[in-house]
């Protein structure tokens, strides 16, 4: 059992690409926890979509033997993170559990937004922040720069930051001893009642719910009789152990440690994210503090493409629910495309991933209506809702107040690109607050409305910058403003899944490109089809589709016969994959219209 | 197995020769380039395949041949008159049976007309496509316009009872008024029928992986073909089929037995045949390369190719992909003869159709429209079980 001096808990705070993962494999590779073969690279991130995306969503931990110069041997247990926005709150008790961490800056890329919203909150849990400056290896590195940009925009001292390239294997047993050396020691009263914090909880096949913890004060041990503190869930530790990255079961985990709990949950709602683990017998006396319910911010419905496949898509959710407490799901049904549910979400990138993982682990393939962020709407009788779904929109002469939601964006942008990138923020009717120059970045502050950042912000943002802008934001508050529901018409009909709320004043432009961008999408049929958007009676946009004017095969004789049913089973099988409305057949990319309603 | 289902009144036989000069980038019929021909070892082999053939359609009689291709008029005149005798010898034709030769407009080929006359040809089917020289050339035809003109003069001087003239439209960078010269000169011969075919781009050829330039578009194809198609009423030249026109008695009995869902044996590398037996309706695929066609035939192998048989749950669509590309359309009764199916499995189709606009429908007869003409593929794709 390591002494609790000896012990150094940290996280690595990086931007996707910067090197995290890679830095976390030559960690564990100098500490010889796995043998090369066992060396899969980039052991961290287990999911495969996490791999392909570069992209940490669950938090995982590894606990390390470091041996250091100084001749001791000292326990890390590295706290890995999720790498965006959407996923800000898992960090925020990530980085709680910690009492340090690395800023992992590439050195010719520099600081982007989403490390220096982490490192402020990893500043606000009064973490010691080591930085270290990855990729120097490349001949764009810029070192000298890269140091300034950390003082300026982040406002640490970064003289002494370590250069590495984790790629190369640069500087890695720097890193740690500066760990050593600059992380303290957990605090902790090993005496006191248990008071440990869940860091994360996932659900495992075989073991039930796994319950990340970092113990605060006191012990834990198989056995004991325990309680969720804000849950007040009860239950009886049978398994702790800790990852090597291997999982080892242990006797206890101590003060200061990092451990994972197996205490028959029965799912991760038994045992939430930001939640404080104590005895029954003798409980602390209060929580950690932190906590707070995770609320989605974005809704869409989700449909099954073939409608057979809805029980299937019911189970999949729940399974996924298993592991992810953010993801809501309710049923839905649209005239359009029949029986689903509605979804909510943390942002765009959560619901992309789990779109991604319904797909390709559940074989499922699904269409999207437009998302959509939450809204509020005061009625005239007083009543405040919350309105997730443009259908649910009470009638117009009862809404007194609609107020949608608005965000605080800080973008640090190369300065080449600032002129668009302001143009883009001012275009999505941004109000410019702050704009501050450092090194080579320039760090503006937007207020945003969340709804013209939810659907295509991020690729804009992106493509103005050649890819150098990165952003992070997160809620500021509600304000009124003069909203209204927009519909689009098929032939007449109310296609409801396109349904949209949007700000008057780009109501007419977003309802053009949206049916000019329809038009281009649904096939020319038997027959001529309008396409309208609406805003109540008024119609505001209008395209139409040609009739298609004859769809024959030219020749066919004899032999002809099955070359031809080939044919024509591909068509009729295509027209299968359509989506119905009225007599109109709309292909599926016209449900994903509307994230792309922007020009190019 | 259904009792009604009966054996077509009319019967055929259809000879694949499956070789030409050059393939044309557009064509995906089982053809192959040669410079030399085996016509002889080939005759041999189609009359060893017929001779297998033979048990199952003991006793009909024979209502017309058609030699495909390829390029049929490839084969010498003499080769194609033995292999008629041997056919007759064989299959017991009516007395006015019609005999059609596919040919090409090459020099030796029009020179040998006359020969195939006298060999038995009753019809001689000419795939002129364009009498333009750039057009022509843009398909990747071997002929020119010139060449073309004189097929034609020669195919009326051998005195054919009848004659076809192949014509497309909607060439790469064809206009609408070079695609009425084209028709116009077509017409000059008095054609006493024509097919009049949009260019497809099918599957699997190399204009489908590489389509031409300046194809005209949907709206524009459509227009050329209603003003085409008018024309050739206007001249006497009536639409029976999608793409086919004839004067009145010169409709092609052969194609018209395919598309009544009549039976047709079919010889020669890979042919296709349909025949109905009591039992069913079977389906026959001869062996595709050449090659190996003859050996097969010329072997002692008892059964050449594949057959199978056409579950009456695709019956429905076989037919309709047939029938409803005659203008004259059908009776209920031919649908259950040559389906063995009650017609009102069909009925749910057919009413919806009717109600659309897409088919006309009475007591007596169904058949499409011209906008269900139109929508040819929409109608048969309803029929897919």
């Amino acid at each position: 059992m390591t002494e609790q001096q000896h012990i150094r808990n940290f996280s690595i705070i990086a931007h996707v690409d910067h090197g995290k993962s890679t830095l976390a494999d030559q960690f564990i590779r100098l500490c010889g926890a796995l043998t090369e073969r066992e060396m899969s690279s980039q052991v961290l991130d287990t999911m495969d979509i996490e791999k392909e995306r570069g992209i940490t969503i669950k938090a995982q931990s590894v606990r390390l033997q470091f041996k250091a110069k100084d001749g001791q041997e000292y326990q890390f247990n590295l706290i890995d993170t999720p790498g965006h926005v959407d996923f800000s709150y898992e960090v925020s008790r990530s980085l709680a559990a910690c009492e340090g961490a690395l800023l992992v800056v590439d050195a010719s890329q520099g600081v982007e937004a989403q490390s220096v919203a982490n490192c402020y909150t990893a500043l606000e849990h009064d973490l010691e922040i080591v930085p270290v400056l990855n990729k120097i290896d490349l001949p764009a590195a810029d070192t000298a720069r890269v140091r300034t940009e950390i003082e300026e925009i982040v406002g640490l001292p970064a003289d002494d930051a370590i250069e590495a390239s984790a790629k190369e294997g640069i500087g890695i047993r720097e890193i740690l001893e500066k760990v050593v050396e600059r992380i303290p020691a957990p605090q902790g009263d090993a005496n006191a009642p248990l008071q440990a914090l869940i860091i994360d909880s996932w659900f495992d096949n075989y073991l039930g719910t796994v319950v990340l913890v970092r113990v605060m004060n006191g012990s834990i041990r198989p056995g004991q009789r325990i309680v969720t503190m804000v849950g007040q869930k009860n239950y009886v530790v049978e398994k702790v152990g800790v990852f090597t990255p291997k999982s080892l079961i242990v006797p206890a985990l101590e003060t200061g440690a990092v451990g994972f709990v197996i205490a028959g949950v029965k799912s991760i709602e038994g045992a939430r994210v930001g939640d404080t683990l104590t005895e029954q017998d003798r409980p602390a006396s209060q929580a950690l503090p932190g906590f707070r319910e995770v609320q989605p911010q974005v809704f869409t419905g989700l449909y099954p493409v073939d409608s057979s496949d809805y029980e299937d898509f019911r189970e999949a959710l729940q399974k996924l629910r298993l592991n992810d407490a953010a993801l809501q799901f309710e049923p839905e049904t649209s005239q359009a495309l029949g029986f689903g549910f509605r979804c909510g979400f943390l942002g765009l990138l959560h619901m992309e991933i789990v779109q991604e993982r319904l797909e390709r682990e559940y074989q499922l393939e699904l269409i999207s209506t437009a998302p959509t962020v939450v809204y509020q709407v005061i009625t005239t009788d007083g009543q405040t809702l919350k309105i997730s779904n443009p259908a649910e929109l009470p009638p117009v002469q009862k809404i007194a107040d609609f107020q949608e939601p608005v965000i605080s964006a800080n973008i640090l942008v190369p300065e080449t690109y600032l002129g668009p990138v302001i143009a883009l923020c001012e275009e999505r009717r941004g109000q410019q607050k702050n704009m501050q120059f450092t090194g080579g970045q320039v760090m503006l502050r937007y207020d945003l409305p969340h709804n013209e950042v939810v659907l295509d912000f991020f690729d804009r943002l992106k493509s103005v910058s050649r890819g150098y802008a990165s952003m992070d934001y997160e809620f500021a508050r509600f304000e009124s403003g003069p909203l209204v529901k927009m519909d689009i018409l098929i032939n007449g009909e109310k296609l409801d899944a396109l349904s949209w709320i949007v700000h008057r004043d780009v109501s007419e432009r977003r309802g053009r490109e949206l049916v000019t961008r329809l038009r281009e999408l649904i096939p020319r049929q038997m027959f001529e089809v309008a396409i309208q958007a609406a805003i109540g009676a008024r119609i505001i946009a209008r395209e139409s589709v040609k009739a298609m004017r004859k769809n024959v095969l030219a020749k066919c004789y004899g032999g002809d016969i099955s070359r031809k049913r080939k044919l024509l089973e591909k068509q009729k099988e295509g027209k299968k994959r359509m989506k119905q409305v009225g007599h109109v057949e709309i292909p599926q990319e016209a449900f994903l219209a509307v994230l792309k309603s922007d020009k190019r | 197995m259904n009792p009604s289902l009966k054996p077509s009144s009319t019967f055929s036989l259809y000879v694949h020769l499956p070789w030409c000069k050059a393939k044309c980038p557009y064509c995906d019929f089982n053809s192959h380039a040669a410079d030399h021909i085996p016509a002889a070892r080939y005759a041999r082999a189609l009359i060893a395949d017929l001779d297998r053939e033979l048990p199952r359609i003991w006793g009909r009689r024979l209502h017309s041949i058609f030699i495909g291709g390829g390029t049929p008029s490839l084969f010498p005149p003499e080769i194609i008159n033995q292999l008629l005798s041997d056919i007759r010898a064989r299959l017991q034709p009516l007395s006015a049976m019609e005999v059609t030769l596919e040919a090409n407009p090459g020099a030796i080929e029009a020179a040998a007309f006359a020969d195939f006359r006298a060999a038995g040809v009753t019809r001689l089917s000419l795939g002129i496509q364009s009498f333009n020289d750039v057009h022509l050339q843009r398909l990747g035809r071997i002929h020119d316009a010139t060449a073309a003109h004189r097929a034609v003069e020669k195919a009326i001087a051998a005195q054919f009872a009848s004659f076809n003239l192949d014509l497309m439209f909607a060439l790469p960078g064809q206009s609408t008024a070079e695609a009425l010269a084209d028709l116009n000169a077509a017409l000059k011969y008095k054609p006493p029928h024509l097919s009049l075919y949009q260019l497809t781009l099918e599957v699997g050829t190399p204009f489908a992986s590489h389509p031409p330039a300046h194809l005209p578009d949907e709206d524009t194809a459509a227009d050329m073909e209603n003003i085409l198609r008018s024309e050739l009423d206007h001249h006497g030249l009536g639409r029976y089929e999608i793409s086919a026109h004839a004067r009145p008695g010169q409709k092609c009995q052969h194609n018209r037995n395919y598309w009544l869902y009549g039976d047709y044996l079919g010889i020669g590398a890979g042919a296709h045949g349909k025949i109905t037996q009591v039992e069913g309706i079977w389906r026959s695929r001869k062996p595709s390369r050449p090659e190996s066609y003859m050996t097969d035939a010329l072997s002692d192998m008892e059964t050449l190719g594949e057959y199978t048989p056409v579950p009456p749950a695709e019956r429905p669509f076989e037919f309709m992909l047939n029938a409803l590309r005659l203008t004259e359309g059908f009776s209920s009764r031919l649908f259950t003869e040559c389906t063995g199916l009650d017609s009102l499995l069909i009925e749910p189709q057919i009413r919806r159709a009717r109600r659309e606009g897409l088919l006309y429908a009475d007591t007596e007869i169904i058949r499409p429209t011209a906008r269900g003409m139109n929508f040819y593929n929409e109608l048969c794709a309803r029929f897919i079980p």
